[in-house]
């Protein structure tokens, strides 16, 4: 049977790689020689322990003969990189099925005062792009690295327009602890494991602020509300928020600490910067970036009170009680508008 | 890539002998080949081969359409003995026993539906005679020209209108590449839609540029004439019932383009389905026998040594198209619903009248051919090879691969032709051709608009003659400002520009006026006094609609 492919040696594409392995033989690129080198002879890595049918290398050529079935992890701010990279070794009998859960932004997002749809892919249109590779698909749902890579029970789901690409990713990943489910909804999928990172941030204020499981319930509905909102403001169908892209990482990841999100709006909550806690935490938080990049989208017009609130708070200096009580004065609607509305 | 040019005169044949042409092996043969066409229905038809009753509902189902159809829209063009086919199969099935009483029943349902796949298959099948051919290649570009040139005031001057033929016909596109390409494997023939004309005009381009004769569906409405019938049949038009809407003969109509391909035969459609109502350029296709091609690649690389499919986009460019006001109407008042009615009145007759009218009335026409693709829209070289948009070669296998072997999947060649679909389209409206009376045309309507801008189009249209007069100053700056932006739409090969484009402010608005939709009744433009003006609104927004969707509007 064909070796799988894993690109990158984050936590998530460690805890990944391990997951395959159960089923296939995995090669995981490492950019680094030495990560690739330490990988293969101490079977460890950022506190995970790596199996044996897991071997890394740092060559893309390789990666892409032995694997036809590739899942590229890799922060969105690296993703177009590495995709330039990996485009040349790539044809179109690849099947990339990415699990980054950002956007990739054609401009300078601290320069210019609005974007368009068109600056703004999710990754799946950033590798249709610049690659020749047309079976395309992502993984999303509540899949926090550190649960995974203890062997805890759980499961995702692989979104694609191609079935055969849902069923190869169910194939190579679907066990008796992980289960895979399909979907057609590519761009919810992708749209909601992008947005709910801020939704994760939100989370950690209300738990750093001491508030408790009623107002968690209430951010979390009507987060994922807002998440449909931009969702169909992008072409999306509703589908897929209520899926475990949507909703079941939404409470995975708005009720973890271990989720980096969550951690930044928890020690916002604590007084602390932005800047600092990103430079604590020593990984991406693609929340921060994320409200930033709805802000900028504002003006077609969807429904995004939370991000509006968030973007006050982190990048306009409020005061986290200024912003809750922001949104909490707000005009309310019906309980399910995001059912029926087109605006 | 590209080496654009037009055609002086036409091409020798790129393949001299008609006998080795394709099309002609594969009608001279033709019950292999209709063999062909079943054994592919048969094969492929996954719901044909599910439960017994299945297929018993489906033959019901079959009938009753068929029945409906008889009834509620019969066309003169239909087979008298039909109704008796049809009897017939209603007696069989009648008669059948129920089927958990009989074991054979599966067997007697399989008859009764071979029965009706030899009857569809018979009604459909095109011929190629090169007899007619030939005379087609002599008579067509006389006819034409003689059209063409209204008033011959001298027999010589009858003979030497062939050579001006070109004056007013342009063919332009990368020639000699689309010759290679022939050369090397399947050409496929994808045109925009407005006309009737349509398929007379492409069908003598296609000629000139020297390609072996194309196989295409035509509408039944059109067979009506007995002799204009066996001549088109004979060309290898091949017959499209499109009431017809179940799916055995969807299926039996795609299996018989699949096949074609699949022998070699050089493939004509319109992907737009219909002609375009609006004047617009096609926004959406309908991808049902387009999706025949990626079929066709995929069979050919398991079969026949991996020949290529080449698609090449066509648009068709037009001063004047006789049926505007028709089209137009048709889409303000139903808003795009299908009107059979009218497409019954389309027949063989009426289309010679029509193309008489349009031709020796017509103040010329561009035939343009864009780049050839793959069938899944990447870009080829001289040597058939495959580029995809970044600029890396690819073959053409490794799209139907799946864990190293080739295989048929219907959902993954859906959305592949849905990419297809939409790289005709980027293609479509890249190479459509501006022409002055495009430029004029959408300068006057956008003018108006811009002048009522809190009306809807519905209250423009009907806005009275005084309200839409436009000064000639004004009109002349605006044209400017809009050409500007063409030419750098062209610059950057987001669209083609005509050589007309190119007179001078005065010339360029004269020649655009006189020509746009010429021979209406009523004009579509005139300029008197120094002032620009129509009479009819309704023309002049279905000729402006050519070039909406570049984002010109901002430049008014």
């Amino acid at each position: 049977m064909q070796k799988v492919g894993v690109i990158g040696t984050g936590n998530f594409g460690l805890a990944l790689a391990n997951l395959l392995s159960i089923n296939r033989e995995v090669l995981i690129y490492a950019r680094r020689e030495e990560i690739a080198e330490k990988i293969n002879t101490t079977r460890e890595h950022k506190g995970q322990v790596i199996s044996e049918k897991v071997v890394a290398i740092s060559d893309f050529e390789e990666i892409t003969r032995e694997c036809k079935l590739i899942f590229p992890i890799v922060p969105s701010s690296n993703f177009k990189e590495m995709l330039v990279q990996l485009s040349p070794f790539l044809t179109p009998e690849h099947i990339l099925i990415h699990g980054t859960k950002g956007l990739h932004i054609e401009s300078d997002i601290n320069e210019v005062e609005e974007l368009h749809r068109t600056e703004v892919l999710t990754m799946s249109e950033l590798i249709l792009k610049e690659t020749s590779v047309v079976r395309v698909g992502c993984i999303a749902g509540p899949n926090l690295a550190k649960e995974l890579s203890d062997k805890q029970i759980g499961g995702t789901v692989v979104a694609s327009r191609y079935n055969d690409v849902i069923t190869e990713g169910k194939k190579a990943l679907h066990s008796s602890i992980f289960r895979v489910y399909g979907s057609n909804e590519v761009m919810g999928v992708e749209i909601a494991s992008v947005l709910k990172n801020y939704i994760a941030i939100a989370a950690g204020m209300l738990e750093g602020l001491g508030y408790g499981d009623n107002s968690k319930a209430l951010l979390i509905t009507r987060g994922m509300a807002e998440m449909i909102f931009f969702g169909k403001a992008f072409g999306a169908g509703e589908k897929a928020f209520m899926g475990l892209a949507g909703i079941g990482d939404l409470m995975a990841t708005c009720n973890s600490k271990l989720s980096r999100n969550f951690r930044v709006g928890y020690f916002l909550a604590q007084g602390k910067k932005a800047d600092e806690i990103l430079a604590d935490l020593n990984e991406v938080a693609e929340g921060i970036k994320t409200i930033k990049v709805v802000h900028l989208l504002r003006h077609y017009r969807f429904n995004s009170p939370l991000a509006d609130a968030l973007h006050k708070v982190i990048y306009e200096d409020w005061d986290i009680e200024k912003g809750l009580s922001y949104v909490m004065n707000l005009p309310v609607s019906d309980d399910t508008d995001f059912f029926n509305t087109n605006d | 890539m590209s080496n654009r040019k037009s055609i002086e005169k036409p091409l020798p044949s790129v393949v001299e002998n008609m006998e080795e042409w394709p099309i002609y092996v594969t009608y001279k043969n033709k019950e292999e080949f209709l063999h062909k066409v079943k054994k592919h229905v048969l094969k492929h038809s996954s719901w044909l081969n599910k439960e017994p009753d299945t297929l018993r509902n489906e033959l019901k189902n079959i009938l009753y359409q068929e029945k409906i159809r008889l009834t509620k829209t019969p066309w003169k063009s239909d087979d008298p003995k039909e109704k008796l086919f049809w009897s017939g199969i209603k007696k069989q099935i009648r008669n059948q026993k129920p089927i958990e009483n009989r074991g054979d029943t599966q067997e007697v349902d399989q008859a009764i539906l071979n029965e009706i796949l030899d009857y569809y298959t018979d009604k459909m099948v095109a011929n190629f005679k090169p007899s007619t051919f030939r005379f087609a290649q002599k008579a067509l570009p006389f006819v034409y020209s003689r059209l063409i040139n209204s008033f011959p005031r001298i027999l010589s001057k009858i003979f030497s209108s062939v050579d001006k033929l070109y004056d007013r016909m342009k063919i332009t596109g990368d020639i000699d590449h689309i010759r290679k390409l022939q050369e090397m494997g399947t050409v496929v023939v994808v045109p925009t839609h407005y006309s009737n004309l349509d398929s007379p005009t492409i069908g003598l381009s296609l000629n000139n540029l020297g390609l072996s004769a194309f196989t295409y569906g035509a509408g039944i409405n059109l067979f009506t004439i007995k002799t204009l019938s066996k001549f088109m049949h004979n060309l290898g038009a091949y017959k499209v019932d499109r009431r017809r809407k179940h799916r055995l003969y969807i299926e039996t109509l795609k299996a018989y383009s699949t096949v074609a391909l699949t022998e070699n035969v050089n493939s004509l459609f319109y992907p737009g389905g219909s002609r375009s109502k609006t004047g617009k350029l096609e926004e959406k296709l309908k991808l049902g026998l387009l999706g025949t091609v990626i079929d066709a690649q995929r069979i050919n690389l398991v079969e026949n040594g991996g020949k290529k499919i080449f698609i090449i986009p066509v648009t068709l460019n037009y001063h004047y198209v006789l049926e505007a006001k028709k089209l137009i109407e048709s889409h303000l008042k139903n808003m795009g619903k299908e009107n059979y009615l009218e497409d019954e009145n389309t027949n063989s007759f009426g289309l010679i009248k029509r193309t008489y009218k349009v031709i020796t009335s017509n103040p010329g026409m561009t035939v343009s051919f864009a780049p050839a693709m793959d069938v899944f829209g990447n870009r080829v070289d001289e040597n058939g090879e495959s580029f995809c948009k970044i600029g890396n070669k690819v073959q053409v296998a490794d799209y139907f691969k799946l864990n190293g072997k080739i295989e048929r999947n219907v959902q993954r060649d859906s959305q592949y032709t849905q990419i297809l679909g939409d790289r005709i389209l980027e293609e479509f409206r890249e190479n459509t051709v501006v022409l002055s009376s495009n430029l004029v045309a959408f300068v006057a309507f956008q003018i108006i608009r811009k002048r009522f801008s809190q009306f809807s189009v519905f209250e423009i249209l009907s806005l009275p003659k005084d309200e839409t007069t436009i000064a000639e100053l004004e009109f002349k700056i605006v044209m400017e400002r809009i050409k500007d932006r063409l030419i750098q739409l062209d610059k950057e090969n987001k669209i083609l520009l005509s050589e007309d484009i190119d007179l001078n402010p005065k010339e360029l608005m004269t020649a655009g006026i006189q020509k746009v939709g010429s021979s209406h009744p009523k004009y579509v433009l005139r300029i008197k006094k120094g002032e620009i003006s129509t009479q009819s609104m309704k023309l002049l927004y279905y000729y402006h609609n050519k070039l909406t969707g570049y984002g010109l509007e901002e430049y008014v």
